[in-house]
């Protein structure tokens, strides 16, 4: 991360052929747009196979797994793609179009002494002329994230809103014997882990500036919320209440936590400052009240509860203080997750012993289930973008970290095989 | 068959259980403990807990038919037993209550120990709620075990969730040996 912060990304300043309108925008599911995904050639010097297959492979993966695109097939490829040429009057558009593509993919590499210098650029193959182009300056070991990068630039200039692909996923995975807080990208490469408590930790999310992550451990002989500064590895503990402390979340305007605590005697919600100071109860009530997510503006929060029998999500309105039953199908509903667009709450519901991911609307209207199948769907979390969740499923036996599009299409294993992983959060920011 | 699996693996608790009582009052002549009527007594605040908890907290009123034997009959026990629930419920089950007695006796006879008492679920639930209901769990029990006459400060709590399950497997036997509390002696 430190290193990367070095890489540059510099916005080419082309001249400004805005033409994003011009390419429809379609859900997924529904018709997708031909997309020519060439390989990168060298710009200059020795030509680097191994780089450009990974910029390559990088690249489709995130156009799959967007649901936006038909990606053609490289061997249909004429003699253009053998071509440097990075502005549209030296790209042969006739042999693209013959092919059927709609849009184009073409760029360059070099390395500088032991740097990477990456260009890409993406054309607009129908009208003929350059949508949007990035240069990426780094070191090899970034060469996934510049593709990532450049994936979430694609996504912003035929949709109008960036990709998810290069910001980060932390998770909790138990392979040292231990439960330990982890980070990966949204493909499950460069994991990495964060925390050594040797003890249990829990259920971790992110500030809305992506640099701390919090969590919940318990080495100090009490589940207790900790903070982490992703930047210098620092470790703070802010909330060790008597009894629990746990499902901690930042307000999206990241000043305040809100966290469950139980010192009363009784698990309540509880808003942090994020120094760790308390602030305010925001429940009272004898019932278990948990796992709050926040609305996108602050005003709302949803949770879990029991305080009519079974578990149910509930949506406190902070400015009236009105509670309100959202859930009103199934005997077990939990974990819920606000969209960042406001219009939906992801949430589990436990039927014949397995939980699967549902949405509904904050209204407690339009309720739809997404996934099906054997095995459990669980934690479900939003990409930063609302186009996809990220959750946990025991579906191919042990444990893992799954991403799907937002409307259960696209159901992808991302973490590696090995330990049992958990407790997915998606980064708003790299 | 999954609930087959329930009711053999309840009848085995309960067996094991019984089991266990029988052991003890054979190997141990009754003169071995000193609980009479104040047993008796505690074993009569059980059952009004029990109504109290089934009434007052869950809003559902149910309640294991108890075994009358088991809940009066004195017991002696050489350390403490861990106690089991129901799925997603915190309250004492009558053979829990037994238990307790047992546990409760046994920490008045060992009145220098202080025990912190652990709260478990199984993996069922989501593990949020899975550490309050272990919370749950505990502080039930170790408002049990005060009715019992336990002083409050020799007893602490702490939920484990579904963290720590005894047997890992995916089966209603295995839920059932998780839903527990367990009783760590404090060095």
């Amino acid at each position: 991360m430190r290193r990367f912060a070095t890489l540059l990304f510099a916005l080419l300043c082309l001249p400004a052929t805005s033409v994003m309108a011009q390419i429809e925008v379609r859900a997924p599911g529904q018709q997708t747009i031909a997309v020519a995904n060439t390989e990168l050639l060298p710009l200059s010097g020795f030509p680097s196979p191994a780089i450009a297959r990974e910029l390559h492979e990088v690249m489709s993966y995130d156009l799959d797994m967007s649901g936006l695109f038909r990606q053609l097939d490289p061997a249909s490829f004429l003699g253009d793609a053998k071509r440097l040429g990075l502005t549209s009057t030296q790209v042969d558009f006739n042999q693209w179009s013959l092919l059927g593509s709609e849009i184009l993919i073409k760029g360059g590499y070099r390395m500088q002494g032991d740097r990477l210098l990456v260009e890409f650029r993406l054309f607009d193959v129908i009208h003929r002329q350059l949508l949007t182009g990035r240069s990426y300056s780094g070191y090899p070991g970034d060469v996934r994230t510049m593709a990532h990068k450049f994936a979430d630039v694609i996504l912003k200039s035929v949709t109008g809103k960036e990709g998810p692909f290069s910001s980060r996923i932390a998770y909790i995975d138990n392979r040292t014997g231990h439960k330990e807080l982890y980070l990966m990208d949204t493909d499950g490469a460069n994991s990495l882990r964060l925390t050594d408590h040797r003890s249990i930790v829990l259920n971790p999310d992110f500030s809305p500036n992506g640099r701390e992550v919090i969590f919940t451990s318990y080495r100090p002989g009490n589940p207790d919320l900790y903070r982490k500064y992703l930047g210098t590895g620092q470790e703070a503990r802010l909330s060790f209440k008597k009894g629990l402390n746990i499902s901690a979340r930042f307000k999206p305007d990241g000043r305040e936590i809100a966290l469950t605590q139980s010192e009363s005697g009784n698990p309540e919600l509880v808003l942090l400052g994020t120094d760790g100071s308390q602030r305010r109860r925001l429940t009272n009530h004898w019932g278990i009240d948990v796992d709050p997510s926040w609305s996108p503006a602050g005003d709302k929060l949803a949770f879990v509860s029991d305080r009519q029998g079974n578990p149910h999500i509930f949506v406190l309105d902070l400015l009236s203080g009105q509670t309100k039953r959202i859930s009103n199908n199934g005997k077990y509903n939990a974990t819920p997750a606000w969209s960042p667009d406001g219009d939906r709450i992801a949430f589990t519901r436990l039927e014949g012993n397995v939980f699967d991911i549902y949405t509904i609307r904050p209204d407690g209207t339009d309720e739809r289930r997404l996934t099906f199948g054997p095995g459990n769907k669980e934690h479900p979390r939003w990409s930063p973008d609302g186009r996809f969740l990220v959750f946990s499923s025991d579906q191919d036996g042990g444990k893992g970290i799954y991403i799907m599009r937002a409307d259960g299409t696209g159901m992808q294993r991302i973490s590696a095989t090995g330990g049992q992983s958990q407790h997915p959060a998606w980064s708003r920011q790299r | 068959m999954k609930r087959a699996g329930v009711r053999n693996s309840m009848q085995v608790l309960l067996l094991m259980v019984f089991a266990a009582m029988l052991a003890v009052g054979c190997a141990k002549k009754p003169a071995a403990t000193t609980a009479t009527a104040a047993d008796q007594a505690g074993a009569q605040q059980v059952t009004q807990g029990v109504e109290e908890m089934g009434a007052g907290e869950t809003g559902i009123g149910e309640g294991m038919v108890g075994d009358e034997n088991a809940m009066s009959m004195p017991q002696a026990v050489s350390s403490l037993e861990r106690i089991y629930f129901n799925f997603d419920r915190y309250d004492l089950s009558s053979e829990a209550q037994a238990i307790l007695v047992n546990n409760a006796n046994y920490l008045k006879a060992n009145s220098d120990q202080k025990v912190r008492i652990e709260g478990y679920c199984d993996e069922r639930g989501s593990d949020e709620y899975n550490l309050a209901l272990g919370e749950r769990r505990a502080l039930a029990t170790q408002k049990y075990l005060e009715s019992l006459g336990v002083a409050k400060d020799r007893l602490s709590v702490i939920s484990y969730g579904e963290e720590m399950p005894l047997d890992p497997a995916q089966n209603e036997a295995a839920y059932a040996m998780n839903r527990r509390a367990e009783f760590k002696i404090i060095p």
